[in-house]
């Protein structure tokens, strides 16, 4: 059982490396396609269903900066997907460098519970929680835009900032009521 | 008789397209150009009516007007819920039957077991013999509103009926059997609305797949033309989930088939319920799948790894040409008695 390792391998020069692990591989597509884009870095996307990644592609792969849970909110296989592929990452990850992205956060079949489960995930992992809307491309750019931002923090792109910091404001906390029955 | 058959002759105009009657007349050549000329689409049905028994006569536009309800279920053949038969235990010259010889021994054979039965046969361009039967019985005349539609292919044994009823099935069959010489009419277990569809299931007219020791190399190519940038963690077991999705359903087009039912008589199986586990009889219940293309869900949920494995019960459907299956448990000799968990096998279907 290899658990991925945040700091065992040398970083390059002016890249920054991601990894979307997605149940449906679905949005995890476009996302790659938008993120790879971008200009001012070199950005190596890799795509995975689930953690364990497997041991063959361990010495063409290089140093992760940023491990992304994508979680559709509609599908209880996503969250509990996510949830297990959480063990086969190293501990070193949990500073700053996970980050947890929400789809379909608006749909009516979504349970109230699957949300709350999802944000006290977040909360317990001290990493942050995005909502992005993956139908329109406007959606995917904006999130791919949102990614980078944490991502170039990451992989230290960024002077006078390291993960660590921003973890600490931008972490995902719940509201103490949060399981009281809400009003809806 | 004249006013039955001209309220029949009404109902079946204005059961009909304004467009089909126009081409239908068109086809048909009893009529002269300058009756065709004369005749006014843009009025009423009854309008129409009229004008059409004032040319010909009422028997003539009758024979017309099935043969037009034939050419019409021929080139709408996806209404309706259409059944397979096969036919069973072919004599010698049953590989030799020819298109007049069948037409006349299924004509006249269904005139004897009927005294009043309407028969049309026509040949259709892909070598199917379509027959619109329309069944009466000693009393009355035949019933033209509720046509049994067969397609057979002749030398082979498949056909496929549409609208009958159990009383004029061992008529049909006992027809059928006799003129194609063969000497039964068996259950297909196989149903549905579109007989394309089912035809190209039954028959195999869609890419197979075939075994080969030397699988191509199709995933590696993909793999290389996409973005270097972008990597795949899990390519190799994405590439298993392919090549057995595969293995079961093959590459390309499948027929459109829309639903699968399997009958259960097994035991029940489940743990958490002890009370149903104890029973001796099997705990019956009818599973249904619903789709407008089920061949190609299950190929993309063993594909998208939503399945963990085809399991036998979806690869015997393109592989018996069947969608009804009942699932018994397979009994052993000796071990019945110690061990819970049998394994379910899958039978043919009660006829």
């Amino acid at each position: 059982m290899s658990l991925l390792q945040p700091f065992n391998k040398l970083p390059s020069l002016n890249t920054a490396n991601i990894l979307l692990v997605e149940n449906e591989e679905q949005f995890q597509q476009s996302l790659a396609d938008a993120l790879v884009e971008e200009s001012s870095v070199i950005v190596n996307v890799r795509l995975a269903k689930s953690l364990p990644v497997p041991t063959e592609n361990e010495t063409s792969r290089p140093r992760i900066d940023l491990v992304v849970f994508i979680i559709n909110l509609t599908s209880e296989l996503s969250f509990e997907s996510a949830e297990a592929s959480l063990k086969y990452l190293d501990c070193g990850y949990f500073l700053g460098k996970v980050c947890f992205l929400v789809t379909n956060a608006r749909s009516v079949s979504v349970p109230a519970e699957r949300l709350d489960a999802v944000r006290k995930l977040a909360a317990l992992f001290h990493c942050p929680l995005l909502f992005v809307e993956d139908q329109t491309a406007d959606g995917v750019a904006s999130a791919a835009e949102r990614l980078l931002t944490i991502l170039k923090v990451a992989a230290g792109h960024v002077p006078i900032t390291t993960s660590l910091y921003m973890s600490i404001l931008a972490q995902c906390t719940v509201p103490p009521d949060i399981d009281q029955p809400s009003f809806d | 008789m004249g006013d039955a058959t001209k309220r029949l002759l009404q109902r079946l105009i204005r059961r009909t397209r304004i467009q089909m009657l126009k081409t239908t007349l068109e086809k048909w050549d009893r009529l002269t150009l300058a009756q065709r000329q004369s005749m006014v689409f843009i009025q009423s049905k009854s309008a129409i009516t009229e004008k059409l028994l004032s040319i010909c006569e009422v028997l003539m536009l009758l024979v017309l007007l099935w043969f037009h309800c034939l050419l019409d279920v021929m080139d709408n053949p996806n209404q309706g819920m259409w059944y397979a038969f096969r036919l069973m235990d072919p004599e010698d010259d049953a590989h030799s039957v020819e298109l007049m010889q069948f037409k006349e021994q299924f004509k006249s054979l269904l005139h004897e077991l009927v005294r009043h039965v309407s028969v049309k046969i026509k040949k259709h361009a892909d070598e199917a013999i379509w027959i619109r039967i329309a069944w009466g019985d000693g009393f009355s005349q035949p019933n033209h509103l509720k046509p049994t539609y067969v397609v057979h292919y002749l030398q082979t044994p498949f056909v496929f009926v549409t609208s009958i009823t159990s009383k004029q099935k061992p008529l049909l069959s006992q027809a059928l059997t006799v003129s194609t010489r063969h000497q039964d009419l068996k259950n297909a277990n196989l149903s549905g609305r579109k007989l394309t569809a089912i035809r190209d299931l039954l028959m195999q007219q869609y890419p197979q797949v075939f075994p080969t020791n030397f699988p191509g190399h199709t995933a590696e190519n993909n793999q290389m033309e996409s973005n270097p940038r972008r990597v795949k963690e899990q390519a190799g077991l994405e590439a298993d989930r392919l090549r057995m999705a595969h293995k079961a359903f093959g590459d390309g087009m499948l027929p459109e088939l829309e639903s699968a039912v399997y009958e259960l008589e097994t035991k029940f199986n489940g743990h958490a319920n002890g009370t149903m586990t104890d029973r001796e009889q099997p705990f019956r219940c009818v599973v249904k799948f619903t789709s407008t293309n089920l061949l190609e869900s299950l190929r993309q949920c063993a594909s998208s790894g939503i399945v963990s494995t085809v399991t036998p019960l979806f690869s015997s459907i393109p592989r018996s040409g069947k969608n009804y299956f009942v699932i018994t448990n397979k009994s052993h000799g000796s071990s019945s008695k110690t061990s819970n968990i049998t394994e379910p096998q899958i039978l043919d279907s009660k006829d």
